[in-house]
């Protein structure tokens, strides 16, 4: 078994005002280069929390993260992230925000546009390079942010919540573009949702939070045959059972 | 909207209209109150007057406000960004700002002797302030995403620096440029009444003591359309520079 994010007995308390906040407690998992895994739950389950930590983005208190075979410290040059409000540069164009993390390495102009180009093309943006976020749709702008995740080749994407600001429909054509993108480049996939659908759309595993402290409260693997089916059977069975894992109420869709 | 626009001259005219029945009226004696016509005789019969002493006190603002963009820029986004340093000089700001630059006249005297330094010297510190505070103000005001994008993508911190923060941070240091541009001019006609032999501000109080009301009036007049032509140009260059703000910020109905 080839493990590429490894965590081990994780742990994160904040201080809080008036007592420390803990927000994950003994998280325990690894998953496989290559994997899609998505980590579900409510939200302030610590899924988000968990994801920033895998990206180096914050420390643990407790435990230890492994990526790529080499303990975390700070962001790992494997991973890119991508985030719900998307963190586009509102003062840059398309091809400028598309080419920021290349150009954070230092990669050359003429290869930076080279590559940009590729994954502008591939995430349906050709024709919008001068464009500046504002003058895009929510949907375009996450493009903007999944292709410029995808310029370092990154060995693992992290996704948080990446599509719950957008509509119904914006999503569902993003997730099969996310399906297509993590097939055809085997990039591990760490994807955070609250959607039991959409973690059944697109997962091999599932990761089920409970709140207070946040802990994985089931590991499910998702074995439907892909391109899914809402309405099969065994995805409405086994969204189900996530249901009541989660503890659903109306406040997961 | 361009007859719109010429609404902006209905106070203007309404003053003037006051002026001219206050003369009809004779309010004051002619000496002390000239018809507006008198006023304008000035631009034609004193016009290398009014023309030199307007283009000394222009002169003095643009080196005192240009020292003071490149000295209190540079400062206000290492501050905003580094909390040591914040700590460090927060309350010496507060102290200074509240000093009036007017109040330093004397001190500039001592030090400075007659002539163009002190008045460049005290522009410098009308403008340092709304510069300073107002681009620790645009750092302050960064999305966070924003900066966690970076991190995740490893930039060095000049990238930071160059590509994220001081763009991010241009629509309020252009705030602080109007105020700054505002107090160096109101800053400059005060300090040449004491401190130099030459521009708008010695000028009137010059015409004061020969008894020319009318060119009293007219250098006014003169420095109020200056102040304006200032603050149109700084917004000029605003717009241009923060093109990519356009459609964010809230209009006025």
């Amino acid at each position: 078994m080839n493990r590429f994010i490894e965590c081990i007995g994780v742990g994160k308390i904040y201080p809080g005002k008036d007592q420390p906040v803990e927000a994950l407690r003994g998280i325990d998992f690894a998953c496989e280069a290559g994997e899609f895994v998505c980590l579900l739950g409510r939200s302030g389950c610590g899924k988000s929390t968990l994801l920033q930590m895998v990206a180096g983005l914050e420390t643990p208190t407790a435990g230890q993260i492994v990526v790529a075979g080499k303990e975390l410290q700070g962001p790992s040059p494997y991973a890119a992230i991508v985030f719900q409000d998307h963190g586009l540069f509102p003062w840059m164009t398309v091809q400028k925000n598309v080419e920021f993390n290349m150009k954070a390495r230092g990669t050359p102009a003429a290869e930076r546009r080279r590559i940009a180009a590729h994954f502008i093309a591939m995430t349906s943006l050709t024709g919008f390079e001068g464009r500046y976020p504002h003058e895009l749709s929510g949907g375009m702008r996450q493009r903007v942010g999944i292709a410029r995740a995808l310029t370092t080749g990154p060995k693992a994407l992290l996704m948080d919540e990446p599509f719950g600001a957008l509509d119904a429909q914006t999503r569902g054509k993003l997730q099969d573009e996310v399906l297509q993108i993590w097939q055809a480049g085997r990039t591990t996939v760490l994807f955070v949702t609250h959607s039991i659908d959409e973690a059944l759309l697109l997962a091999d595993r599932i990761l089920v939070f409970s709140p207070r402290p946040g802990r994985i409260a089931a590991d499910i693997r998702v074995d439907l045959p892909r391109p899914r089916v809402p309405q099969s059977a065994g995805f409405t069975a086994l969204a189900r059972e996530l249901r009541e894992l989660v503890g659903a109420d109306r406040e997961i869709d | 909207m361009q007859w719109r626009r010429a609404l902006g001259l209905l106070p203007l005219a309404l003053l003037l209209l006051a002026w001219h029945i206050a003369v009809e009226l004779k309010v004051y004696p002619p000496v002390l109150l000239p018809p507006p016509a008198k006023v304008a005789m000035v631009f034609i019969d004193d016009w290398q007057t009014v023309l030199d002493n307007a283009a000394a006190s222009i002169a003095r603002v643009l080196t005192g406000i240009t020292l003071a963009f490149l000295f209190a820029v540079p400062l206000g986004l290492m501050i905003g960004r580094y909390r040591l340093l914040d700590t460090m000089t927060d309350w010496s700001i507060q102290i200074f700002r509240s000093i009036p630059p007017i109040s330093l006249i004397p001190l500039a005297l001592l030090f400075l002797g007659i002539g163009d330094k002190p008045a460049i010297a005290l522009i410098f510190l009308a403008g340092t302030w709304p510069l300073l505070i107002n681009t620790i103000f645009g750092v302050r005001g960064i999305e966070r995403t924003l900066i966690k994008v970076a991190r995740a993508a490893r930039a060095s911190e000049l990238l930071v620096m160059k590509d994220i923060i001081l763009p991010a941070s241009l629509p309020a240091i252009f705030t602080g440029l109007r105020l700054a541009v505002g107090g160096g001019w109101l800053t400059v006609v005060t300090a040449e009444m004491i401190a130099v032999k030459s521009g708008l501000g010695y000028m009137i109080l010059n015409a004061q003591l020969t008894f020319r009301s009318d060119l009293i009036i007219a250098g006014i007049v003169v420095i109020g359309a200056i102040g304006l032509l200032a603050d149109q140009l700084v917004r000029r260059v605003r717009a241009s520079v923060c093109r990519w703000q356009e459609g964010l910020t809230a209009s006025p109905e």
